[in-house]
């Protein structure tokens, strides 16, 4: 069963096109990664399914549904939970807040505060302060909490090893593959080769808004990714 | 002090203005100019139905009718302008205030109409040597009152989270499942509906005139602008700081009075550009 699927679409902000006849499949208890260079549409890719860019031709469906127009709740509502790039932590509210607000769509499952919580538990010794006010790799555990907090059967990740050291990436692996060893399916979009390697079993290499590469990791390495991404 | 409690009585008229202001710019990020006018409309509503229900009659029913004002404010209005320049928003709101201000003066004319209070707190109580109006008092318990629910319901329901979220990031907030176009329509009919609430009340202590609402709103902006534009504490301060300034500006200088509070707003965004709340919340 697919739980998204991008089916040749082209994507906008305002006139200027970004996706360019893009095809993308996820199914149930798949991890797939996204790979390429800055600036190729990979976020976009996400944007599009949460109705930030425009889909103008082609179709996204998110499990069995293909709407008509896609708002930024949709994904969330049909069980795709975005770790978006940059984290988007919501300044002004508390770390025990932020992930309350990843409940907000409400469907039922494993995570709540305090399983979240034993994943992750710095999350709870710091419930009360800011979000904003943690280090960029407990952010980027609260982006995750958060996401798992809609109880989602796909977790996108965009550039989450953006940013953060060495050792902070490792965990990150370690946790992803916890995390895809479950019931939840992964779309990984990164550019660090390692955790690439670390998590995804399938890839996509996108190009100029476009998928130039698709394959199963194992027929992957860091040379033949050379020409389209800097590894 | 018995001017005091007048200065509060006016900072909550300005609270309860300014904290639909807040509210509504919080979620649309557009600036209501019409909002005096909704205060003058809710005024002149309660005015109608108070013939046949009563004070009380009339006040349910200017809440609900802005409120419900307010939805259909937010979908034709607010929600198209919140992806306008902020120049098209003072425009249309603007030419909105205009609109009311005509649509009343040609149902109830031109001249100042009274409201009576209602019986139960037309009294006057002894305070401090003299006595005071029992009315001026409720007024300023309607204000704490709504201060301290809004507080509450922002700081401790679910659906108060996700209005703090989205005023600060409604993208990130869509994302986690939650509607913000359904989310704003609720607040600004809070913030339309609170609108309502303070032009009743004000009846019985202003005479009600079609220009009612734009001599008020000037000073809500004062408030909402020295608060920090987007902070329901700030507004709460400034709009009691304000009232205060107000109130004894018109005593003791009265012929400065009401360049007061535009003074205070300077005075204060030059210690602190961002207002009172400062960058937070
Ligand atoms: N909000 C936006 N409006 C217009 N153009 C954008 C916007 N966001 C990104 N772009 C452009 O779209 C292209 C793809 O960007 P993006 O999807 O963010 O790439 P990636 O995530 O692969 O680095 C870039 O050329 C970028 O400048
Ligand atoms: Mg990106």
């Amino acid at each position: 069963m697919t739980l998204l699927k991008l089916d040749h679409v082209d994507a906008y902000y305002g006139e200027a096109q970004i996706l360019h006849d893009l095809s993308i499949t996820v199914g149930r208890g798949e991890r797939v990664a996204i790979l390429g260079r800055n600036g190729v549409g990979k976020t976009t890719v996400v944007n599009a399914c949460i109705g930030i860019a425009r889909v103008r031709r082609g179709t996204i469906s998110f499990g069995q549904k293909t709407p008509a127009s896609i708002r930024h709740f949709t994904a969330a509502r049909s069980g795709i939970a975005v770790v978006p790039q940059g984290r988007h932590i919501v300044p002004g509210l508390s770390v025990r807040e932020n992930l309350l607000l990843g409940a907000a769509v409400g469907r039922k499952g494993p995570w709540n505060f305090d399983s979240v919580c034993a994943l992750f538990p710095i999350l709870r010794e710091r419930a009360e302060t800011p979000g904003t006010a943690m280090s960029g790799g407990q952010q980027q555990m609260l982006a995750i909490g958060r996401a798992l907090m809609a109880n989602p059967d796909l977790l996108v990740l965009d550039e989450p090893s953006e940013g953060l050291a060495p050792v902070i990436v490792d965990e990150l692996g370690e946790t992803l593959i916890k995390l895809g060893a479950g019931e939840t399916s992964i779309l990984l979009i990164e550019q660090n080769f390692s955790l690439v390697h670390a998590v995804a079993e399938r890839y996509y290499v996108m190009s100029k808004g476009a998928v130039v590469e698709e394959g199963r990791l194992e027929g992957l390495t860091r040379e033949s990714l050379k020409k389209h991404v800097a590894v | 002090m018995i001017q005091v409690i007048n200065g509060l009585v006016y900072g909550s008229f300005l609270y309860l203005l300014a904290v639909g202001l807040v509210l509504i710019f919080g979620l649309r990020r557009v600036t209501n100019f019409a909002h005096g006018s909704l205060f003058m409309v809710g005024a002149y509503i309660a005015y109608a139905v108070a013939a046949y229900l009563g004070f009380w009659g009339g006040l349910v029913i200017s809440v609900m009718v802005l409120a419900a004002l307010g939805v259909l404010l937010d979908r034709f209005v607010f929600r198209p302008l919140a992806r306008e320049d902020a120049v098209v928003t003072l425009l249309v709101t603007f030419g909105l205030l205009f609109v009311l201000e005509d649509a009343v003066r040609t149902i109830w004319g031109k001249d100042y109409l009274t409201v009576p209070p209602p019986p139960l707190l037309s009294g006057v109580i002894p305070m401090f040597g003299s006595t005071f109006p029992v009315y001026r008092l409720f007024v300023v318990a309607v204000a704490l009152a709504v201060a301290a629910g809004l507080a509450l319901w922002l700081r401790y329901s679910k659906v108060g989270l996700y209005v703090r979220a989205a005023s600060v990031d409604p993208v990130t907030t869509g994302m986690q499942g939650v509607d913000t176009d359904r989310l704003s329509a609720l607040v600004v009919a809070i913030g339309t509906g609170l609108a309502g609430l303070s032009g009743t009340i004000a009846g019985p202590l202003l005479a009600l005139s079609p220009s009612m609402g734009a001599f008020i709103i000037i000073d809500c902006f004062v408030v909402v602008v020295t608060g920090g534009l987007s902070s329901f504490t700030g507004a709460f301060v400034a709009a009691l700081l304000i009232g205060q300034v107000h109130n004894l500006g018109i005593v003791y200088v009265p012929e400065l009075a009401s360049m007061l509070p535009l003074a205070i707003m300077t005075l204060v965004l030059l210690l602190r550009p961002r207002g009172l709340a400062g960058a937070g919340r």
